[in-house]
């Protein structure tokens, strides 16, 4: 009964698939530029196969900026696609590393991802290896 | 009613419009927020039809709100670096449902 809702077509004709059970979010991490390349690698470790980083400024004033025990205003904003089902070990790896490393202060938080079309880019956005083989075919 | 505790304010302005946003957005609540440079690419047609230039240098500001106050965040946004202004600004906000880091302590 359940297969046969997920499979219904909606009002446009496509079917809906498993995509349902693997839903995909955006994660944005804010953190000093010179830690970037850092929590890069350690979201890449949550079956995250896409990151964008992109060069930023924070508008924290400077009494603020040592308050927090931040450096300087030069930040990186790193755009991910992760899944919804790493999205609590994701975020709990960076809770915990924000606290941590010395100058790894930063902010996280996650936006879900309204829809995407494309069996091969969902497979590769949420590191499906079982929508590789099913393109193959 | 809202299910999400916090949106994230997305404020397209002119290159140079960062401050008066966080100005705007400081004055009804809002803590921090960070700047990105973009190139905005509008339609040369609708330009012309609408008689307004776009500025192609752009400043993205994202800033992370309460829900609460995202309302009033907007409306400033719109009054202080809207369409009208020189900034010329857009603003719409995202759902955010869940956060760590700076100034949250724990997870929403």
């Amino acid at each position: 009964m359940q297969q046969q809702d997920k499979n219904k077509k909606n009002a446009l004709g496509v079917k809906s698939s498993r995509v349902e059970s693997g839903r995909l979010k955006l994660l944005i991490t804010v953190v000093n530029r010179a830690k970037g390349d850092f929590y890069l690698d350690l979201i890449q470790s949550f079956d995250v196969n896409m990151q964008l980083l992109i060069m930023a400024h924070g508008t924290a004033s400077a009494q603020m900026i040592s308050m927090l025990g931040l450096e300087d205003s030069a930040r990186t904003a790193i755009f991910s696609i992760i899944r919804e089902d790493r999205a609590e070990d994701i975020m709990n790896a960076l809770a915990e590393k924000f606290r941590t490393i010395k100058n790894g202060k930063g902010v996280a938080y996650t936006v879900p991802l309204a829809s995407m079309i494309g069996v091969a880019a969902y497979g590769f956005l949420s590191n499906d290896h079982r929508t590789l083989k099913e393109e193959k075919k | 009613m809202n299910k999400f505790e916090h949106e994230l304010i997305m404020c397209v302005v002119n290159e140079g419009f960062s401050e008066a946003v966080m100005d705007a957005a400081r004055a009804v609540g809002a803590k921090g927020g960070t700047v990105l440079h973009a190139n905005g690419t509008a339609n040369k047609d609708a330009e012309k039809a609408f008689g307004i230039v776009i500025e192609p240098n752009k400043e993205l500001v994202m800033i992370l709100v309460p829900a609460e106050i995202k309302a009033a965040v907007l409306k400033e946004l719109y009054d202080k670096v809207g369409l009208n202004t020189p900034g010329q600004g857009i603003a719409f906000t995202l759902p955010v449902d869940s956060v760590v880091g700076i100034g949250e302590g724990e997870r929403s």
